[in-house]
């Protein structure tokens, strides 16, 4: 394929250069002396009502331009049920909830009205954990929760369970009552995780001919607009969105937060104003990975079949719905994921309490539902006496296996990945040695994660230079796609080198609807609708050549910046000559593509309350860690590790192999340093750099990967997201690595020194959740 | 307060609170915005810049410290079309670079590194990073191409520690 060896290669990165010399000009390098600065007024309480809000005094400050509260923006937003205010109206749900906003001539000056502005509250008892929200008695979170407006149909909902999504396939009461089985039972807890995106959440916004311009560092230039849209209640289309270079992103990105404040104010003052979190601010009221409470039983024979599995996750999504309401969907494909199950009943809670709200984070609940059904399978394997990677060859799902929702999986990829990594191991070696008299063990794990398809639009202009300009509203985020995978899809298509495409930053003024850089969709869907647009432009181009060649388009191909005849090189003539032609008798050689989402059917009933129910691009993977742990200290070192990824088709396996490194490192992070806890009072405790533990060089390895191609996708040329996927296996390597290295059982993450002490003296107390009912049934609504 | 200051070679004068971080005034005085503001504690070394060919964070530095220095930043390390500094060079050509808010306080602080450690091995390399946070790489790729860049120069036998910086 002439198409596929045009594109594939270890093309560089065009903004590398910028950003080395410190010249990109991020959202939050982009203030100028003329905007009024905003400083947000947040709660210090956890919950309460708002007595008395008055803000005139504030009004009245030196510099002060404007303040608004949420009276100003009334409209909610949110994902699946519209539950969440942009600044609190009447009630205070978490502490750090903006309450009102100031704008002013400086920050210095802004801050000062902060101080007085009137603010009383009366507060309430917290509702901290999912234990206690959902006790009978808890109070609501939200007690208006059955007004709220249902964005998406399906889910069930009371109190204070946000969304439910529950999937059901084959008689699990029937396997669990076989005469031939044992039964395994785990439980496991993780923390959260803080995204520390070096850019925080910023924003610009302006006002410009009765319209709202928001220049911001998100992932999704979409939601941005539609939720600012929402809560100004205005028509979405008086919003324009548009995204400069941003400096991280992992998922904190992905859902809109402070950007609609920004418009709101400029439409208030004329003015164009910036709001950018302090990093203090940032940390405290991150969309962090949602700590969650998961309990897993399996039904397994002696042949080592697993004739039923049955789990109960849940999430805590915070005191908005989020996108927590969406991810229950995930557990189907992950908890339900990996393995071939005879019967299986899954339910995923999305809990809400009085603590600052959850989102989406790199691989999502992927990352801990992993980890928690891998050291469940090594608890099956110590429990039966199985060896943990024959019992993993036996069971990984196959080809024509059905998933949780009755989704029929295609071609052999996990069996052949496991032989891959055995492959890795003999030609890396292994680091035993290296633990030194210390604790060693080795793990090898595997992964069911997807890729978030749904739809992206692409536009593609063909210049008369030769150059093609690809319009659409992807972002760059640091993950190279979109310096990358597109010009080098386009390229490919086209017959032209990547650096002849311009690649256009999103503008949702200038391209059409796309779901956002996250999920590992980039590549994939903004990929496909691209290879469209390039289609339309090809038939044209060709079209107008086969005018001026004398020759049938059919027998024309494009290459090396040349419409040539087929199996002549050299011939043809320029592409600019062409467009020039074109230009001049049929108009500029323009092509739109679009993309979505293919649909693939579950089996009927298996799924409710899901907003995918069942994996257009399932997306597997396959890690192994090895770890030395200290007696002494409980602390873990990370001696080597390895990946096997199903990439479908690399097109830069050289940027492919960089997402592998970083992705990894931030789930080492997870696994064994990077813990968020609640404080008494609501809080997030660890809301700086010296509180929260970030990988630094000295905690990494290298990581060995091997890049597994051929895997049946959707994707332009056989492509799936690789960006996304290499961090959902590391906390299960890593627990099930330290597990054997210590020979007791991980069942909480992240794996600091007291903690590994504690399990190593048998001091750490297993979970247990009573809050979760013994029988399946009754923890779901039913 | 006065302060009287070279700024990437040209003289800078600051009327002000001495107490003023140095990172502010490049950022919202000066319109340096390749030193970035992240943590804002001396931890993530994002906003790193040479005192007088010395690498500081610019957030813990206040302005009435530099009274008489020689302040560099990332714009001044290579400015206009002058090529790369060999580091910067050998980040773009290892694609190492992915969000990039990091790079800039990374390229100053093993610019002053390798100036001063020529001989170092990816151990001392590492342990020089422990103030330059990463969250998008996982590290090794930057320092396999500090670790290159040591290796060429040793082998073509320059003196690493006359490379101005």
């Amino acid at each position: 394929m002439s198409e596929l060896s045009a594109t594939v290669m270890n093309l560089p990165r065009r903004d590398a250069q910028d950003k080395l010399r410190g010249r990109t000009k991020y959202t939050n390098d982009r203030v100028r002396p003329d905007m009024l600065h905003a400083v947000l007024l947040r709660s210090t309480v956890a919950a309460g009502r708002i007595r008395k809000l008055d803000v005139s005094a504030a009004l009245r400050c030196p510099g002060v331009r404007a303040v608004a509260t949420g009276a100003d923006a009334p409209g909610l937003y949110g994902i699946g049920i519209a539950d969440h205010p942009l600044l609190a109206i009447d009630t205070i749900r978490y502490h750090g909830e903006p309450i009102a906003v100031i704008a002013a001539e400086t920050e210095k000056q802004a801050r000062a009205a902060l101080a007085v502005v009137v603010l009383e509250v009366e507060p309430l008892a917290p509702v901290s954990t999912m234990a206690e929200a959902l006790q009978p008695s808890a109070r609501l979170v939200h007690e208006g929760w059955r007004g709220y407006e249902v964005i998406t149909e399906g889910g069930a909902r009371a109190g204070n369970i946000a969304w439910e999504a529950k999937s059901s396939r084959g008689d699990v009461d029937a396997a669990f009552s076989r005469p031939d089985i044992r039964i395994v039972e785990s439980s496991f807890t993780v923390g959260r995780q803080n995204h520390v995106p070096f850019e925080p959440r910023v924003a610009i916004g302006s006002w410009e001919d009765g319209r709202a311009h928001i220049q911001t560092s998100t992932q999704v230039p979409w939601t941005v607009r539609n939720v600012t849209g929402r809560v100004m209640q205005l028509p979405p289309g008086r919003v324009r969105v548009t995204v400069p270079p941003v400096g991280g992103g992992f998922g904190l990105k992905f859902d809109a937060s402070i950007e609609p404040i920004t418009a709101l104010l400029a439409r208030m003052t004329g003015r164009t104003v910036v709001l950018e979190n302090t990093r203090q601010e940032e940390m405290a009221t991150c969309l962090c990975r949602e700590n969650a409470e998961i309990r897993i039983r399996s039904a397994v024979t002696a042949e080592g079949y697993i004739a039923g599995r049955e789990a109960v996750v849940l999430m805590d999504c915070g005191a908005y719905g989020g996108e927590q309401v969406f991810l229950t969907t995930m557990t189907a494909h992950t908890l339900g994921g990996n393995y071939r199950v005879g019967a299986t009943r899954l339910v995923s809670r999305a809990v809400y309490t009085n603590t600052p709200p959850n989102g989406a984070f790199r691989a999502c609940n992927g990352v801990y539902n992993t980890f928690a059904l891998e050291r469940h399978t090594d608890e099956i394997c110590d429990a039966l006496g199985f060896d943990p990677m024959e019992f993993r060859k036996k069971n990984v799902l196959g080809d024509g296996d059905l998933g949780a929702t009755g989704q029929v999986f295609e071609a052999d990829v996990l069996g052949p990945m496991l032989d891959r990594m055995e492959a890795l191991r003999a030609s890396t070696g292994t680091s035993e040695a290296k633990a030194d008299g210390r604790l060693y063990g080795i793990a090898t794990t595997v992964g069911t994660w997807f890729v978030f398809v749904g739809p992206s639009a692409a536009t593609v202009n063909l210049n008369a230079d030769g150059s093609a300009t690809l319009v659409t509203s992807g972002v760059e985020i640091g993950s190279g796609t979109m310096v990358q995978s597109l010009p080098q899809i386009v390229a490919g298509q086209l017959g032209l080198a990547p650096d002849q495409v311009i690649v256009r930053e999103a503008d949702t003024d200038a391209a059409g609807l796309d779901v956002g850089v996250g999920g590992g969709r980039t590549t994939v869907s903004i990929g496909a609708a691209s290879v469209a647009a390039c289609a339309e432009v090809r038939e044209k181009l060709l079209r107008s050549a086969g005018e001026m060649l004398q020759t049938r388009p059919e027998d024309l191909v494009l290459r090396d910046g040349r419409v040539e005849i087929t199996g002549r090189p050299g011939s043809g003539m320029s592409i600019p000559a062409v467009v020039a032609h074109a230009q001049a008798t049929t108009g500029p050689v323009t092509g739109s593509g679009a993309f979505t989402a293919r649909n693939t059917p579950a089996m009927s009933g298996c799924a409710m309350g899901h907003f995918i129910d069942a994996l257009d691009i399932p997306v597997f993977v396959v890690h192994e860690a090895e770890v030395a742990v200290d007696p002494d200290t409980g602390h873990v070192e990370v001696l080597a590790y390895r990946v096997v990824q199903d990439v479908g088709r690399a097109l830069n396996p050289r940027a492919v192999m960089g997402q592998i490194q970083g992705g990894v490192v931030q789930g080492l992070g997870y696994a064994l340093h990077e813990e968020v806890t609640i404080t008494a009072d609501g809080r997030i405790a660890q809301d700086d750099f010296e509180t929260y533990r970030l990988p630094l060089a000295q905690d990494v390895v290298p990581v060995a990967a091997d890049l597994y191609e051929g895997a049946p996708s959707i994707g332009p040329l056989g492509t799936k997201g690789a960006g996304e996927v290499p961090i959902l296996a590391v906390g299960a390597a890593i627990g099930c690595a330290v597990a054997r290295a210590i020979g007791k059982p991980v069942r909480q993450l992240p794996l600091t020194p007291p903690r590994v002490l504690r399990l190593l003296h048998e001091r750490e107390p297993p979970p247990e959740f009573p809050h979760i009912a013994p029988g399946w049934a009754s923890n779901t609504l039913g | 307060m006065t302060v009287i200051f070279q700024l990437n070679g040209e003289d800078c004068r600051f009327d002000g609170d001495p107490m003023t971080p140095l990172v502010d005034i490049l950022r919202q005085e000066r319109f340096l915005t390749g030193t970035k503001a992240v943590c804002r504690e001396g931890f993530c070394g994002a906003c790193t810049v040479h005192v007088d060919d010395e690498a500081v964070p610019s957030c813990l530095k206040p302005i009435g410290l530099v009274q008489g220095c020689a302040v560099t930043t990332i714009e001044g390390l290579s400015s206009g079309n002058q090529a790369l500094h060999p580091l910067q060079a050998n980040f773009e050509a290892a694609d190492a670079v992915q969000c990039g808010m990091c790079f800039p306080g990374m390229v100053m602080s093993l610019s002053a590194f390798v100036r001063d450690n020529p001989h170092a091995g990816r151990a001392e390399i590492k342990a020089a990073m422990v103030g330059n946070i990463c969250r998008c790489t996982g590290y090794e790729r930057i320092v396999d191409a500090v670790a290159d860049w040591l290796d060429q120069a040793r082998m073509a036998g320059q003196v690493v520690r006359g490379i101005h910086v």
